[in-house]
């Protein structure tokens, strides 16, 4: 593992892809989403190993980014670091920006080391374990990763449903996953191959963003003045260590749940350490936990949701399912062979994962101050942009315009969501794993001879099944806004 | 290298002989042949995904021709993966027949036809040249019951439809399953999608699948992760797997393997198909090809023109002894998850309403 990160160009692309993570993760208006999708068609042409690093380091560095904006202009950069921005900001304002950044990247440090020491440990364990899962549990599996995505959600069950349902419909046209039919192409030749990945990405997330941000007014930064050092002697880290080692657990085993991300695994993190303070009042005015629990808990995410993609193939978060999009790109099937066959594929995201956080904590110590005056940069300059490399990144996938319709068409639906409020993730995620889930069911009715049966009879197929319908089937409670949590 | 532009930059300060030089280099490529071809770079669709197998052949022979500049203009390799090679194969049907488009697609031309994925064929292109030929190897898992393939064979007649043979369906892996049926007459398989060769290792493992086939280079590969190869369904044993029976040696009358043809659009003038044949077969004859086709396992044939021609014929007409039987009803996914769509939409808008009505 070791060889492949003394090139310098790993460590330049490691450099570079964190640099830019922490960039977008800080500017409202962008997102790491949106500068994954857009950087894999550049990846194309580089070798395997150094596009999963790059783009492997832009996604810690996205998930840390927020912090920056979140504490210094209380604007949470990304949705992960809204939590951050209720105790960051407070703090700031109190003439301690940074002693509240020093917080929130030590933390953030911690959270990534511990998802990624438990990545390290579970992956090839649990991708060998895999092969036991046959089509029929994988398409279990597909069920209980919707009904997780609608009954955990930040939205209600019956949008997250309907926004699973919408992208397992966007991936229905073109060719039958299971039996190479054609359906739905509409006579359309250049509807044969369906809508690919990285145009209804674009589309959804960064065209979809530029429009809803159109029709609202831009909000000013209240850059808080005053200076003090971001250094945190380790004595006053250890207090903290209870915190820190549950905040860290609680967003790794929630990074590893399909489709459910960073900004869940904060919140769940902050509640939790909220309850098992001794000062819970002053949790949202300046609270040291609050902004370590919300931390740790996003970083740790990003160590979780790499387990099931490397080990099953399936995405825990939408960055992830991007993930997964190039990995494919690049001719690399994730599950257990891939350790086998393309062992550098792995090292190349784990290492890269360890080397990002410490990239990420070095970057932020430093430049935080600088990269928060990037955040002001106005919507006017920076949304052509946007939109100059979306066009150029459909078309790129393959030459086809129709690849760029395709992406204006995802833009105007993902305005739409935003409008009415559907959330954006479980219609990702049903996009990604539809064929799975169809190719899945049709190669388990073809063994088994057209019987539903096994779905039930079968242990684990079961297991899963159970708990999709009890998640769904639960009394759906108030969901809790990031501002009921502090008094 | 041909220079076609009238300006030559030695014009500037020249004294008589490097004139004499550029005259030279402009008038020399046209001299030597009538037809101006190649012009611009030869594009060769891959119908299928960056890093599979048909993939890194199309590449060995890219890098072949770079490398030894075996053509003025080089070659690039387009993906166009998909629909089991139809969305590819179909382009190039339907690209310039001007030789600038060419394809590298194996014996899935015709299995994709006969299937009915696609309603064109070998007989819609020109083909160019076949350059390797691969053999095809049936395995079970390491733990199975089965130590040979009489051994499945007898069981698949004694328990018809109950074993599951694991497949590619409508690739040519299918229909080396499909042979391995009809060479023991009353043996029936059950066959499913599995997929690319990674994931019908994993299934095979898992138990999911009884039987899979695989190529011998995927087999070689794949061995040491816990699977055993029963037969191989060449005409004689393989060099790589020299203790490997053959089928037809276990009473099985079936041979198949998988062939690696290059095909241009309908229409491509001959002396272009005849210009490539003979690039393709200058790069066969490089220390480049011969080492990477031994390393993959591939028997280094080449075969064009009529002999070329007759091959395609032969293989092609092997598929009218079998007949698809069609697989079980598949469930219509994608009405039902328009009809879900719609309970969801109006279970939302109603939500939307009462909450706006509280």
């Amino acid at each position: 593992m070791i060889e492949i990160f003394t090139s310098p160009i790993v460590l330049g692309l490691i450099l570079l892809g964190t640099a830019l993570g922490i960039t977008v993760g800080a500017v409202p208006g962008l997102t790491g989403t949106m500068l994954i999708a857009l950087a894999l068609p550049l990846t194309y042409s580089m070798e395997p190993v150094h596009a999963l690093v790059l783009l492997v380091a832009m996604y810690v560095g996205a998930v840390s980014g927020g912090l920056i904006s979140a504490t210094l202009l209380r604007m949470p950069g990304t949705p992960a670091a809204i939590m951050t921005t209720l105790d960051g900001y407070p703090m700031a304002q109190a003439g301690k920006p940074g002693r509240a950044l020093g917080l929130g990247v030590g933390a953030s440090l911690v959270g990534g080391l511990v998802s990624w020491l438990v990545l390290w440990l579970l992956a090839e364990p649990m991708a060998d374990w895999s092969t036991l899962l046959g089509p029929f549990e994988y398409f279990s599996l597909v069920l209980l990763a919707m009904a997780l995505l609608a009954g955990v959600g930040d939205s209600t069950r019956a949008k997250g449903l309907l926004a699973g349902a919408l992208g397992i419909l966007a991936a229905m046209p073109g060719t039958h996953s299971a039996t190479g039919e054609l359906r739905w192409t509409f006579g359309v030749t250049s509807m044969n191959a369906g809508f690919q990945l990285i145009p209804v990405l674009i589309g959804l997330f960064a065209i979809g963003k530029i429009l809803t941000d159109i029709g609202s007014e831009e909000k000013k930064a209240e850059q808080s003045k005053s200076h003090d050092s971001s250094y945190i002697p380790f004595k006053q880290w250890l207090p903290h260590w209870r915190n820190l080692l549950r905040s860290s657990g609680i967003g790794t085993v929630i990074g590893v749940l399909p489709g459910v991300g960073a900004n869940i695994g904060s919140l769940a993190a902050y509640a939790a350490a909220r309850r098992s303070s001794d000062k819970p009042e002053k949790f949202g005015h300046g609270s040291e936990e609050g902004i370590i629990a919300s931390e740790a808990a996003n970083n740790a995410t990003v160590g979780g949701a790499l387990i099931p993609l490397i080990a099953l193939g399936m995405p825990g978060s939408v960055i992830t399912a991007v993930l997964l999009g190039a990995l494919v790109l690049h001719g690399l099937q994730p599950g257990p062979l891939l350790f086998r066959q393309n062992p550098e594929a792995i090292h190349a995201i784990i290492g890269t994962m360890l080397v990002a956080n410490v990239v990420m904590f070095l970057l932020m110590l430093v430049g935080a101050r600088w990269i928060a005056k990037l955040s002001a940069v106005p919507r006017k300059i920076l949304s052509p942009l946007v939109v100059l490399s979306c066009l150029w990144g459909a078309y790129a996938l393959s030459g086809r315009w129709f690849d760029v319709f395709v992406m204006l068409g995802f833009g105007i639906l993902g305005w739409l969501m935003e409008r009415f409020k559907i959330p954006l993730a479980p219609f990702v995620i049903g996009f990604v794993l539809a064929p799975v889930a169809e190719e899945n069911l049709c190669a388990g009715l073809m063994a088994s001879g057209g019987s539903y049966l096994p779905l039930l009879t079968r242990p684990v197929s079961l297991a899963f099944i159970i708990l999709a319908v009890f998640l769904l089937a639960r009394k759906e409670t108030k969901r809790k806004k990031p501002q009921d949590l502090v008094s | 290298m041909p220079v076609h532009s009238p300006y030559c930059p030695c014009m500037a300060k020249a004294s008589p002989i490097t004139i004499l030089l550029c005259l030279l280099l402009a008038v020399l490529p046209h001299s030597g042949r009538g037809d101006d071809f190649p012009t611009r770079p030869i594009n060769v669709i891959v119908p299928f995904n960056a890093g599979g197998g048909s993939d890194i052949f199309t590449r060995i022979f890219q890098k072949a021709i770079r490398d030894n500049r075996l053509s003025p203009q080089p070659l690039v390799v387009e993906n166009q993966g998909g629909a089991g090679g139809t969305i590819g194969s179909r382009m190039t049907k339907d690209a310039d027949p001007d030789g600038h488009t060419i394809m590298c697609l194996h014996d899935g031309i015709y299995t994709a036809q006969h299937y009915g994925n696609a309603d064109w064929g070998p007989d819609d292109f020109e083909p160019i040249a076949a350059t390797g030929r691969s053999g095809v190897v049936i395995a079970v898992a390491e733990g199975s019951e089965y130590e040979s393939l009489a051994d499945l064979m007898k069981d698949a007649t004694n328990r018809p439809y109950e074993l599951v043979f694991g497949t590619n369906l409508g690739a040519p892996n299918h229909y080396s399953a499909l042979f391995v049926q009809n060479g023991k007459p009353g043996a029936k398989f059950r066959f499913t999608q599995t997929g690319g060769g990674s994931n019908r290792l994993n299934q095979v493992k898992g138990g999911h699948v009884d039987v899979t086939g695989f190529s011998i280079a995927e087999y070689v590969q794949y061995k040491e992760a816990g699977i055993r190869a029963l037969a191989v369904l060449s005409e004689e044993r393989e060099a790589a797997l020299p203790d490997l029976p053959t089928a037809l040696e276990q009473g099985v009358e079936a041979t198949h393997s998988l062939m690696q043809f290059w095909w241009a659009p309908k229409g491509t003038p001959q002396e272009r198909v005849n210009y490539l044949a003979n690039m393709l077969g200058q790069a066969m004859e490089t220390d480049y090809v011969k080492e990477r086709l031994g390393q993959l396992h591939i028997e280094p044939i080449f075969l064009t023109g009529d002999e070329l021609k007759a091959k395609i014929d032969e293989r092609g007409a092997l598929l009218n002894q079998i007949t698809i039987e069609s697989p079980p009803a598949l469930p219509p996914l994608h009405w039902i998850i328009l009809g879900l769509t719609i309970i969801f939409g109006i279970w939302a808008w109603r939500e939307d309403k009462s909450k706006k009505a509280a």
